[in-house]
């Protein structure tokens, strides 16, 4: 057993040294992950190479989940050492906001997140992170062993590789703590809340209901979309919040509250009935800058 | 990438609209029988008419519009779809990294009874397909999936009698009702060695009104043989999903073109349904309106005008032209370069994929020979845009 864990034990050490040797950044258009960044892993076959015209090629439909983010580009490689082998693909998003929604999308809300990037995630077989516009994934197989340890290595050997903002969009920020499941914001890339008015924006689930919050392009273009809401709601009462709300119920989307301020457009719904959402509401606006 | 040639010998091999349409049958099997749930939400006060047809020997009716939830982001408009009426609902166990089904599971919980539910695993292998099976059952809250598809197959080989083994397993443990594959590209062997196996209950394939007008010959067969069909892609691929600066972005969504392609689809009796992507009411109501809409000689002629305008652009990668270029040229990878270019701004990606031809092939020139051998079947302006792409990347 004595070898076994000191083996066990130097796997970590072999990594971080491996991980300070590759810390070089690479030049932005090179998105190519590298296998021997660790020691023992080989590539195996040629790398792959996609554009927004070609993921079909690679991941047939899936490649609408990806397109819907602004994908640009794709570099991947695959990895193995012994009889495990690790996939790792690394895709180039129109910006970092793209790429964090992609990341949301993606990982697991009930799987804590961890400091890789902007933010990483890793499981027994899977492993996410965004940093700038850049999303990496590694999937490893096989699927009856748990790869955690190799999978973290390459994310954190391949953070070191890219540059880019480790700062999630500000937004993400602005959600209010109380209630907030932190693990849920996701960028919702066309129809938030599943209305084709609400074009772009973020949503985050609360243990009371849901938040969202849209950027208009303009304070006067936020307005009419306030008007377009208010005409589609039934029975909207006033509220003071921000520069302007309202409160309704709405067979889908239950209780809910929403307000301007400036250009965006925010609020909560599927609030329990006798909810305060005006006071959730303030507290939200008051966060918006 | 190893089905990349198939799918290219036959993704979107025919521009042309079958002229007269498909051929469309009147059998018992597509009816309007009424909704088997009330429809209190349909805008305007009105009810939506849905249509029903039979999923070959499954027996299932489900509505000629279903719900493909891939990149749906909000279980509202599920379970709106569900109380309208619509009763089939298809996801996978990869989507949104595994956050797909769990959401649909959520959003139907309280309409598990009534609708048809879906899902897929791309597992290679019989004990890592009902690993997902268990996977996705557990993620959907149910005990048991309608369709179980296995993912995206594109050759008869991938079509493993481990995983055929895994249906049918997973129907003696009552986990799944029926066996499905589906299917994005190389249908033409893969329909037949499908239908040879005797296995499969449904085939869920890629069909819009850019492939091949052979593929109806496919679907027939598979129909012929009890096979339900199931439509994937009715848009065109994704095409809905396109970013408002891209060139194409214009073309498929003016003039009710979208809707124009469902029904397209729908025009075809051997299609016993489709699961369009809906990602908001307004996209649910207007598929909506696909079952109670003919297809008209204005959608034909909507449709043959988007596929004329991209005909001299756009490679349909049918393959062929494989081989018949007297230099060597790879006439389909070379078009597809310039689109890179051009319809995408890729320059720079563009080039560096033409660098990667052999030396001899970089320095052939178009205007060197007196008349060229490749003819495109359909349409594409081939000296036009091999010349392109050498004037730009050699």
């Amino acid at each position: 057993m004595k070898p076994r864990a000191a083996g066990a034990l130097a796997w970590p050490a072999v990594y971080c040294a491996a991980i300070l040797c590759a810390a070089a950044l690479l030049p932005a258009e090179d998105l190519l992950p590298r296998c021997d960044v660790l020691p023992d892993w080989k590539q195996a076959g040629a790398a792959r190479s996609y554009t927004a015209d070609t993921l079909y090629d690679y991941m047939d439909g899936n490649s609408e989940g990806y397109l819907i983010y602004g994908f640009d580009r794709m570099r991947g490689v695959t990895c193995k050492s012994g009889a495990v082998s690790l996939v790792i693909d690394i895709s180039e998003m129109k910006d970092p906001e793209s790429a964090f929604g992609l990341f949301a999308s993606n990982r697991d809300p009930r799987v804590p997140t961890e400091a890789i990037g902007v933010l990483g995630q890793v499981t027994p077989q899977r492993g996410i992170f965004v940093k700038g516009n850049r999303f990496v994934e590694i999937s490893a197989s096989p699927a009856s062993s748990d790869h955690s340890t190799e999978i973290r290595a390459f994310l954190k050997a391949l953070e070191g590789r890219l540059d880019g903002t480790t700062s999630p969009p500000e937004p993400v920020g602005w959600f209010p703590a109380q209630g907030l499941d932190a693990n849920s914001i996701r960028l919702i890339p066309q129809s938030v809340l599943g209305l084709s008015l609400l074009k772009r924006g973020y949503l985050a689930k609360y243990d009371f209901g849901r938040a969202f919050i849209v950027k208009q392009p303009s304070t006067d273009s936020s307005m009419q979309l306030m008007g377009k809401l208010r005409d589609k709601f039934e029975d909207v009462e006033p509220a003071a919040i921000g520069d302007e709300g309202f409160e309704t119920t709405d067979k889908y989307l239950g209780h809910l509250l929403f307000f301007r301020k400036g250009p965006y457009v925010a609020g909560f719904t599927n609030l329990p009935e006798d909810f305060d959402a005006s006071a959730a509401a303030e507290v939200f606006a008051a966060r918006i800058p | 990438m190893e089905s990349s040639s198939s799918r290219r010998r036959f993704l979107a091999a025919g521009l042309a609209i079958p002229a007269a349409g498909l051929a469309i049958t009147t059998d018992d099997k597509h009816s309007q029988s009424p909704s088997p749930s009330p429809a209190p939400a349909f805008p305007k006060g009105t009810t939506p008419k849905l249509t029903y047809r039979t999923l070959g020997k499954t027996g299932l009716r489900p509505t000629e519009v279903g719900f493909g939830c891939m990149v749906t982001s909000d279980p509202s408009v599920i379970e709106r779809a569900a109380d309208v009426g619509i009763n089939l609902f298809d996801t996978a166990r990869g989507y949104q990294g595994g956050n797909n089904e769990r959401m649909v599971g959520a959003a139907l919980k309280a309409k598990r009874n009534s609708i048809i539910l879906s899902s897929k695993t791309p597992a290679p292998t019989k004990e890592e397909a009902l690993k997902d099976l268990d996977t996705s059952l557990r993620e959907l809250g149910t005990d048991h999936l309608d369709i179980w598809y296995l993912h995206a197959k594109s050759k008869p080989e991938q079509v493993t009698d481990g995983l055929m083994e895994a249906q049918n397993i997973a129907k003696q443990q009552g986990k799944i009702r029926f066996a499905g594959i589906s299917t994005h590209s190389g249908q033409p062997e893969l329909f037949p060695a499908v239908i040879a196996t005797k296995h499969f209950d449904v085939i869920l394939t890629a069909y819009n009104f850019t492939l091949d007008p052979n593929m109806n010959a496919l679907l027939k067969s598979a129909q012929d043989a009890g096979i339900g069909i199931v439509g994937m892609k009715v848009m065109a691929g994704g095409f809905r999903q396109l970013k408002q600066d891209n060139p194409r972005f214009d073309i498929f969504h003016r003039d009710g073109a979208m809707l124009a392609m469902l029904k397209w689809v729908l025009q075809n009796k051997n299609v016993d349904t489709t699961i369009p992507s809906i990602t908001d009411l307004d996209q649910l109501d207007q598929n909506l309106r696909a079952m109670s809409e003919p297809f008209t000689p204005a959608d034909e002629k909507l449709l043959a005008a988007r596929l004329e305008f991209l005909r001299p652009l756009y490679c349909r990668m049918c393959g062929e032209c494989d081989g018949v270029c007297a230099k060597g040229l790879p006439v389909a990878d070379m078009v597809r370069y310039v689109s890179y270019a051009e319809g995408y701004g890729q320059f720079a990606m563009a080039r560096e994929q033409f660098l990667t031809l052999p030396a001899h092939l970089q320095n052939v020139r178009c205007y060197d020979c007196q008349e060229c051998t490749v003819t495109c079947p359909h349409g594409v302006r081939v000296v036009e845009r091999v010349s392109r792409a050498q004037e730009l990347f050699a």
